[in-house]
């Protein structure tokens, strides 16, 4: 087992775990497990050729070079040498933004894991010192998440704004990823205490995306406010900054770099120290009852009789092959009862719901409705795209993986009608209420005259969703376990996929400068789809039945 | 006499209910040292979550639970380090060597990593897998995964074994070799509390037999005891005549005559 750095770096501080109540020794033992953990592969089903590669410890703390690239970004609000509030605010909207994300989407299942209760639990480990290795595991991810991030901005500030300025950037990231989780977990703790059995599991995920899209808007918020206030080059508090934690980090730059003076300026300067600190408190003091409500996750409620009514119906409306609309249903279902599928993507739910309108919403900002109703504007639907990326990712893993064993004891000639199955219950359930829903909003924003470009929208949407599986790694649905380390071997495939998106977005709006366009988009566009969703299922004719040539992601 | 033996576990009026049914309807029970106890009932009767309870994974009970004469209640979780513990489904951390895994559960149970190794290894390999030490958890078969777990929960030399279902997945000469060890442990003074549906091991290895339906003990003594109450031959009978069990046959025949009959294909 690898003696890892940052186990190292937490024996320096030790003692504030202690003082927090925790044994340290056994939260290091259990962070260096999770974190040896994380490194390795758990071999699936279907990866029997790569045995070989089981091996390579893939270490966890890769430079991930994207976050480094993107970081880069960064030194635009660093380089000024003065409005030093504006430029921190918002590189701090960004930064947030990102990482409670982040945190949403990829670490809700660690924070409400239930499988290390019944291993760890059952031994002399107590609850706030398995909280505690719990919360310092994410916390560790995040900080190297962020650290990658905002590294070059850091780096530069050195240069250009001296040792303090670079010291109140480091401090501020650590408060600000400290106040991030926290926040975070004490939501999370808010439902565990005030919801039972079923109704918790959809609470979460509302909950879930309803944070996503607070985010979202959050960070518009702050960009709206100082391009405004940018033309008078002058900061002018109102009540509302007082919300926007973005603010309150940016405010100590301005206060102590930029020397400007200001009772509002002390107040949010203050707020981005006080807040996470006493939430931090808060949290420490709450840590026990947060690890006994999980255990509410695990009761089997009266689980509601579902009669399959709705997935029936649709399958034999849209699968003609009987294998294929069998994994329409399973897919459905599963999509439906999976916690770990649904805490992965019903975040992106929440982006892909608010995304077009934040758009919308920055050009009624800056110009007029009228302006709005004739352009083109509605193409940001396209954003909507997002929702299908994640899910055709996140559909291969399932915590109960190992069911899987079940696509190869049932006869099955070949898995290109499990795919379209599954594809087809993706699309049904998921895009297409999405879209009819931001559909009929635009439609009503813009007015009717834009019905025929919404139906282009949704055939591009189908064929994307398409593009999506071809360029992912197949895999069969939930039959891997999710691990972190096999994340960054998608990044590639949704590079190419968001360019992808774009061009289609591109093309349509091509098609709406030619008259009568839009009609010869919507025909070709429909035999596109008629022609893919055929010629992408097509039984491999390598594969003389059976599954034996499958890998499984990556 | 001398003075009398205080019980290492004594429960006291133990309820349990989740949401929607009642798991646990007042029990009361006192174990002593040396006693291997079978704990039995059909499937739902909470046998588990007794265990579950004892072990504080299992929250929100009413009643008095004492294990070593201490309320476990009492958020000291001290005394579980004088308990090992075999869940019902293997649940480890499979990505994990066992030598990892061994030496880390050792620590959590407060022993020295090195000891912890050095133990872990010979015990590996008294049970044929010396071999396998070094491997990955999630490469080994169920019945050397229930192996793992076993070696797990003795390692640090508990007082208590918690059993549930311990022989599942063991071959023959392995099953004998495990109850060999329960029987040697209980002779030197632990005690062994053990759930399974396995008749036949169950009548063999347990001192006390005790049987759980429906949330109630319905009966509690030796298998002697037991067969003389319910005039039955074998634990089986018994299990059978206590839980009111008796048209199996019945419903044999009637499974059999839907699998074979009806729509099966759509």
């Amino acid at each position: 087992m690898n003696e890892f750095r940052v186990l190292k770096l937490l024996d320096r501080v030790q003692w504030i775990f202690k003082r927090l109540g925790a044994d340290y020794a056994v939260m290091r033992r259990i962070l260096q497990v999770k974190l040896t953990m994380d490194g390795r592969r758990t071999p699936t089903l279907f990866s029997g050729a790569q045995n070989s590669k089981l091996n390579i410890e893939g270490s966890s703390f890769k430079v991930q070079w994207l976050y480094l690239l993107l970081g880069l970004m960064l030194l635009v609000f660093v380089a000024p040498r003065d409005h030093h509030i504006l430029m921190m605010s918002l590189l701090f909207s960004i930064v947030m933004f990102l990482i409670t994300t982040t945190l949403i989407s990829d670490f809700s299942t660690v924070m409400l894991d239930l499988r290390d209760k019944n291993i760890l639990f059952s031994k002399p480990v107590d609850r706030r010192t398995l909280n505690m290795a719990k919360s310092i595991h994410i916390l560790i991810y995040l900080l190297t998440l962020t650290l990658t991030f905002t590294g070059p901005s850091l780096l530069f500030s050195l240069f250009r704004h001296g040792p303090m300025f670079f010291f109140l950037y480091g401090a501020e990231i650590i408060l600000m990823d400290g106040f991030i989780l926290v926040f975070t977990a004490l939501v999370y703790l808010l439902i565990l205490r005030f919801f039972d059995g079923e109704k918790l599991k959809d609470i979460i995920n509302y909950v879930q995306i309803i944070l996503s899209v607070v985010v979202t808007v959050g960070a518009q918020l702050v960009s709206r406010l100082f391009n405004i206030s940018e033309l008078g080059l002058e900061f002018t508090p109102a009540w509302w900054h007082y919300l926007l934690p973005p603010v309150w980090f940016g405010a100590p730059f301005e206060l102590l770099m930029g020397g400007t003076r200001s009772q509002s300026l002390t107040i949010l300067a203050a707020l981005s120290v006080v807040v996470p600190l006493v939430l931090f408190t808060a949290y420490i003091r709450l840590m026990p009852l947060f690890e006994r409500s999980l255990q509410k996750l695990a009761e089997q409620g009266a689980a509601g009789r579902d009669s399959g009514r709705l997935p029936r119906l649709l399958s034999e409306l849209v699968c003609r092959n009987r294998v294929e609309a069998m994994f329409f249903r399973f897919t459905w279902s599963m999509m439906k009862h999976e916690r770990e599928f649904k805490l992965r993507v019903y975040p992106t739910v929440g982006f892909a719901l608010i995304f077009p309108y934040i758009f919308i919403f920055n050009q009624v900002w800056s110009g007029d409705l009228a302006s709005i109703r004739g352009s083109k504007s509605f193409l940001f639907i396209y954003y909507c795209a997002l929702l299908m990326m994640t899910a055709v990712q996140m559909v291969r893993y399932s915590a109960s993986y190992k069911g899987a064993w079940i696509y190869r004891a049932i006869p099955l000639q070949g898995t290109a009608m499990v795919h379209r199955g599954m594809l087809k219950a993706m699309v049904m359930k998921l895009l297409l209420p999405l879209l009819a829903l931001e559909a009929a909003v635009f439609v009503l924003l813009l007015g009717s005259w834009i019905i025929a470009d919404m139906a282009v929208v949704v055939l591009a949407l189908m064929l994307y969703s398409v593009i999506c599986f071809l360029t992912f790694p197949k895999a069969l649905p939930f039959s891997e376990k999710y691990e972190a380390s096999q994340r960054k071997e998608f990044t590639g495939s949704a590079f190419v996929q968001l360019f992808i998106l774009a061009g289609l977005a591109g093309v349509h709006y091509v098609f709406t400068l030619i008259p009568a366009g839009i009609y010869i988009y919507l025909v070709i566009l429909a035999a596109a789809n008629v022609w893919v969703w055929r010629r992408a299922f097509l039984p491999d004719p390598s594969q003389s039945g059976g599954l034996p040539t499958l890998r499984a992601g990556g | 006499m001398g003075v009398p033996e205080e019980p290492v576990i004594s429960i006291e009026g133990l309820w349990m209910n989740y949401i929607d049914r009642m798991v646990l309807r007042g029990i009361n029970l006192e174990v002593y040292r040396g006693q291997i106890i079978g704990y039995i009932g059909p499937n739902g009767a909470g046998k588990s979550t007794t265990v579950k309870i004892m072990l504080g994974l299992v929250e929100g009970y009413n009643g008095t639970i004492r294990i070593f004469g201490r309320d476990i209640a009492d958020g000291d979780t001290a005394y579980k380090r004088r308990i090992g513990y075999v869940p019902e489904v293997a649940e480890l951390y499979d990505s994990l060597t066992a030598r990892e895994y061994l030496t880390f559960i050792g620590e959590l149970y407060g022993m020295q990593q090195a000891d912890a190794d050095a133990k872990a290894q010979k015990l590996m390999g008294l049970l044929s897998l010396d071999k396998a030490y070094d491997m990955r958890i999630a490469s080994y078969s169920k019945g050397m995964k229930q192996k793992v777990l076993l070696i797990a929960s003795m390692l640090h030399d508990p007082d208590i074994l918690f059993l549930d279902e311990p022989l599942s997945g063991l071959d023959a000469n392995s099953v004998m070799v495990v109850k060999e060890i329960f029987a040697t442990l209980a002779a030197r003074g632990k005690t062994i509390f053990y759930s399974s549906h396995i008749m036949d091991v169950v009548e063999k290895i347990s001192s006390r037999i005790i049987l759980l339906d429906g949330g109630d003990i319905v009966a509690d003594g030796t298998f002697s005891q037991l067969r003389e109450k319910s005039r039955e031959g074998s634990l089986e009978a018994i299990f059978n005549q206590l839980t009111g069990f008796d048209q199996y046959s019945d419903i044999a025949s009637e499974f059999v005559a839907v699998i074979g009959g009806g729509t099966a294909h759509e």
